[in-house]
């Protein structure tokens, strides 16, 4: 694919030649006839370069065009030459160039001192680090994110459980995805989707268990309902607990409260196997059920038989999932219809409906489940497809594994040959990566804001590109304490490298400029196991510096200093990084840096672990040349081939000949993926007389996640100032509220100050309340809720009990 | 109720009601608003850069009792975009002015990023339904008072999804922080190769399809087609195929030529 855009010299001057010849002709034809020409013409769009790169916010990965002119970014057009969006952006994509230049953007380090902080310089800030890690370094935890790229996850991964042998690095993923991996792994026995965005292309049934893609993946959204602008005949089905933008386009609402999807799945499954619309050729050819193992609960439970599975179905009549989940039998039994029609092609859609969930894993398991059990898996548009939220989700976090308890490539820390293959790849010595898995994100932050002496043994957290003062569920017991002098936390040290002022960098020790997408090389990873990268345009205002730099340049420090550590097998610096002549460059310079592609060469040591779970990933170069690849990429004929459908005959290229799907990491080791049941279970917390509303949260189409870029974005700021509640009409006239007043929330947790929006963008039901998550000054995370899934960790923010008082103005 | 308090009680009930219409009516006649001062913030006369003209947005000012009959009928006959009658004399001569022009550019900036961007939304909008968008902006139009554009691209479901309000009716419209970021400049002109060429297309026409919609009878003046008569606008004017992000090759190919004996 030709990715030059620019214009080539000898086109430049041909144009300049004529452009000096129409003005003198010009020149002489105004002075000698008095026929005006309007405005002379310029040289159209003068000097702008165009490059391609991935946006920076959701986990769509729209890939953009880039406008850069006298070294900043004026311009972004959806990239036409590329298969996610096809030339389309949303209005966050639009404006993405906007979010360099919010003007309060961090420049300089910054070291607290009291209440105020001092400018300080790299050096010292880089030995500042290194001090707190050389203390104590089994109290050092890193907190990571899925808007890390590859490479920024290669390093940290690799500083910490390749170098300090320490496993307490976790990424914000786990606040949004963890559940969908567990699932992914306890039905296939490996993560990630086996469809792609080609199943929206050609579908018949859109179903949203959950979720709002109108806002939140819009781009993917409209790739469907355009399709049926131009005459197709789709099906969309939503499966929610309060009317969105969504809604208004689908053909059935399915209003359920929480938990209720747990109770609808297994409706379907049981109208299946009482219809006997199942699809028996597929379950038999490639499926083995498993139910909860109660006595020694893990992602492996217990085989049944299918007899059993019917079983344990009986219960989940649609008349019982009416009452479970509030919505009518009659649309359960339409459910059953749908998904008991062989002919359909049905896509399932979810992200943080099901993920954010007490039972996440449970749900994941049971929608793949319904899938597998119809037959509707494994042909284009027949597909359960998870969606995450963050560019790299998948890239990074899921992929190169930066999680507590994971290796890359899909290993895990607890799997002796996991952790040689490990340190064979990353050439360490043998015995280097600690067997124990670390903190998980709750347990990393409950134990920071945990005194020493009563046992918080993490007395370090370094936070890059993520904003947990913000996105941790139960503020004041994860994150507020710190600020809190009574707290006896004094010793506790925090490190924020970021790019504006949040709601963290309010309780850092010390602040780290960062730069941020285009200021900056970059590989990602989107929903769609597409694998993307993109080239450094601008430079970073002031002395703000690359994330992996930062990695980098501390762990040379403790080189220096002498920690084993930091040492390969060869006794070498961990990151050493050759040029062309293989001659190392210091890039923990800064000055340095660039000299060579870090990215380059931290994804090529990277590249060598994706294999064993044949999530092969193509050499650097090849993705330079494409709009992204997804994986497993696989060289045939000196063509490096991407894969759009995994485990289907003709289009994995590991499938074997005749077997049609293969499960090739079945759990079971038989080629079978896993149809669970898991029963329903109320959630964690409902609301009761003291607290008699259920607080739902979530995006807006105009923010993404935090807000920290978006609402310095003008255009987007003035779409959607702030925050605030949706609430139904008749509470609020049961409270005797008007659109604007201000109310108190409160739960067991914490309160709120927040203005009212009656039936705003989103309609919630009587009994709900929503209230989006983006405004840093009404952190809706103060009465959250810690739960979390028992297999995957991840917290739900879907579900907390609350109260509203009218506050008088 | 026996029938003479009955009777006893009408004439005082009609003296009631009476003179209870009557002092409304005069209380009427004393509302500010008259039917001919009806303003909108869509007025192109009004429009400003953060459009607050009226103090409440997506308020329609109430009319006095004595002008009811004629708003009212004149509100009806309008409802319809297709019987907005258009000011525009189709065949007027449209000169070039190059003020006008840099006028409709730095109004055309006020609600886009950069050129290119899609513009925001001047006018509050129904939060779930973008059918109501295309009632308006599917066909377009201009009368006196309203300019309604007609979208630049073909329909595309969900128009919330690219174009936002630049001022929400729920709360004012503020920015959280101030913002550096510079965008795009529209182009002024097309490069032409000789005088009175057919100047190129000096932006990409990707979601820009309906050449009329900002260079037609709906569009500004100042950047106005001369000809607005002649539909089939790529016929004379080029666009540009590395903006428009084609995939041809950088330099045209061409057999090699004669081998020229020295």
């Amino acid at each position: 694919m030709n990715g030059d855009l620019q214009p080539r010299p000898d086109t430049v001057q041909r144009r300049q030649f004529i452009k000096a010849s129409a003005m003198a002709a010009a020149a002489a034809v105004a002075g000698g006839t008095g026929f005006l020409l309007p405005i002379l013409a310029t040289e159209p769009a003068a000097g702008v370069q165009w490059e391609k790169a991935p946006c920076r916010f959701c986990g769509t990965g729209c890939h953009v065009q880039v406008g850069v002119q006298d070294g900043k970014v004026v311009a972004v057009a959806g990239d036409r030459n590329a298969e996610v969006n096809k030339g389309l952006l949303c209005v966050k994509g639009y404006h993405v160039g906007s979010a360099l230049y919010g003007k309060d953007r961090l420049t300089k380090p910054l070291l607290r001192e009291g209440a105020q902080y001092r400018e300080i310089s790299w050096e010292e800030a880089i030995k500042t680090i290194a001090d707190r890690i050389e203390a104590a370094p089994e109290r050092f935890a890193f907190y990571g994110s899925g808007q890390w790229t590859i490479p920024e996850g290669c390093a940290a991964q690799k500083f910490m459980k390749g170098g300090l042998s320490n496993n307490h690095i976790d990424p914000n993923a786990r606040l949004c995805m963890a559940s969908a991996v567990t699932g992914f792994l306890a039905t296939y026995g490996v993560d990630e989707p086996a469809g792609c965005y080609d199943d929206l292309d050609v579908c018949d049934v859109l179903i949203m268990w959950g979720n709002n893609p109108a806002e939140m993946h819009p781009v993917l959204f409209s790739r469907v309902i355009d399709r049926r602008s131009r005459g197709e005949k789709i099906t969309l089905i939503d499966i929610s607990t309060r009317r969105t933008r969504t809604t208004e386009a689908c053909q059935h609402y399915l209003e359920m409260k929480g938990h209720g999807d747990l109770a609808i799945a297994n409706g379907i499954a049981h109208l299946l196997i009482r219809n006997g619309t199942y699809n028996r050729k597929f379950v038999e050819s490639f499926c083995s059920f498993k139910a909860p193992d109660d006595q020694n609960p893990n992602l492996h439970g217990k085989p049944i038989s299918f007899a059993d599975y019917q079983t344990f179905l009986e219960p989940y009549t649609p008349e019982h999932v009416e009452e479970l989940s509030g919505v009518p039998a009659d649309q359960i039994r339409m459910l059953g219809d749908v998904f008991g029609n062989p002919e359909l092609k049905i896509t399932s859609l979810w992200c943080m409906g099901m993920n954010q969930h007490t039972r996440g894993t449970a749900i994941n398991s049971l929608v793949h489940g319904v899938h597998l059990l119809s037959g509707h898996f494994g042909t284009p548009g027949n597909a359960p497809t998870s969606l995450t939220g963050q560019p790299s989700a998948c890239g990074t976090v899921r992929e190169v594994g930066t999680l507590s308890h994971a290796l890359p490539g899909g290993r895990v820390v607890a799997d002796a040959e996991h952790r040689q293959q490990a340190e064979d790849f990353w050439n360490v010595p043998a015995g280097r990566i600690n067997p124990t898995p670390g903190y998980h994100t709750v347990k990393m932050w409950e134990s920071f804001c945990t005194p020493t002496d009563k046992g918080g043994d993490i007395g370090t957290i370094w936070v890059q590109v993520t904003n947990p003062g913000q996105t941790l569920p139960n503020l004041n017991k994860l994150f507020n304490p710190k600020g809190d002098n009574k707290a006896g936390l004094e010793d506790k040290f925090l490190i924020v490298s970021d790019v504006y002022p949040t709601a963290t960098t309010r309780l850092a020790d010390l602040i780290l400029p960062s730069a941020m997408w285009v200021e900056k090389n970059g590989v990602v990873g989107n929903s769609e196991r597409r694998t993307q990268q993109w080239f450094k345009m601008v430079d970073p205002p002031g002395d703000a510096r690359d994330d992996c730099w930062q990695t980098i340049a501390v762990a040379h420090e403790l080189f220096k200093r002498g920690t084993d550590g930091m040492k390969d097998r060869d006794g070498r610096f961990l990151f050493e990084v050759k040029d062309n002549d293989n001659k190392p460059v210091p890039v923990w310079e800064w000055e340095h840096y660039y000299d060579v592609n870090v990215d380059e060469h931290l994804f090529e040591e990277y590249r060598q672990f994706t294999r064993l779970k044949h999530k092969d990933l193509a050499p650097y170069s090849e993705y330079v040349k494409a709009r992204g690849l997804r994986w497993p990429v696989v060289e045939t004929d000196g063509q490096w081939k991407e894969t759009h459908f995994r485990f289907s005959e003709g289009f994995d290229p590991y499938v074997e000949e005749g077997t049609g799907i293969q499960f090739y990491h079945s759990s079971t080791h038989n080629d079978r993926a896993q149809i669970w049941f898991h029963p329903w279970i109320a959630p964690a917390e409902v609301p009761d007389d003291d607290y008699p509303f259920m607080l739902c949260t979530g995006r807006v189409l105009e923010h993404w996640h935090s807000g920290s870029m978006t609402r310095r974005i003008p255009e987007l700021s003035r779409a959607m100032p702030g925050g605030y509640v949706e609430i139904h009409a008749e509470d609020a006239a049961a409270y005797g509220l008007r659109n604007g007043d201000k109310v108190k929330m409160e739960s067991r947790r914490g309160a709120l100050v927040i203005p009212v929006w009656i039936d705003g963008r989103g309609k919630p039901p009587r009994g709900t309340v929503f209230i989006p998550f983006f405004d840093e000054t009404l952190l809706v995370n103060d009465l959250t809720l810690d739960a979390v899934d028992p297999f995957s960790k991840q917290p739900d923010y879907k579900k907390s009990a609350v109260r509203i008082r009218k506050v008088q103005p | 109720m026996t029938r003479d308090s009955t009777s006893n009680a009408t004439p005082l009930i009609a003296f009631v009601v009476v003179s209870v219409a009557v002092a409304g009516y005069f209380t009427g006649l004393q509302a500010p608003m008259k039917a001919s001062s009806l303003s909108s913030p869509l007025t192109a006369a009004n429009r400003q850069t953060r459009s607050t003209t009226t103090p409440e947005a997506g308020v329609v000012l109430a009319t006095d009792y004595k002008d009811m009959a004629d708003v009212t009928l004149a509100r009806r006959q309008h409802a319809r975009l297709a019987s907005l009658k258009s000011t525009t004399d189709p065949l007027a001569e449209i000169r070039i002015d190059p003020e006008e022009k840099l006028m409709a550019l730095h109004q055309r900036e006020q609600n886009r990023a950069f050129n290119g961007a899609p513009p925001t939304i001047p006018h509050p909008i129904d939060q779930r339904s973008d059918a109501s968008c295309a009632a308006c902006h599917k066909e377009g139009a201009m009368t006196k008072t309203l300019r309604i554009p007609r979208m630049s691209h073909e329909f595309l479901t969900h128009c919330m999804q690219c174009h936002v309000e630049n001022n929400p009716r729920h709360m004012p419209g503020t920015a959280f922080r101030e913002n550096e970021f510079t965008g795009l400049e529209a182009p002024t002109a097309g490069p032409r190769a000789f005088p009175g060429a057919p100047p190129q297309i000096p932006h990409s026409t990707w979601m820009r399809s309906d050449c009329m919609s900002c260079h037609g009878y709906e569009g500004r003046h100042g950047i106005r087609t001369t000809h607005p008569l002649r539909s089939n606008c790529q016929q004379c004017h080029a666009p540009s195929a590395t903006m428009d992000q084609t995939l041809l090759t950088g330099e045209p190919q061409f057999l090699p030529g004669p081998e020229i004996r020295k």
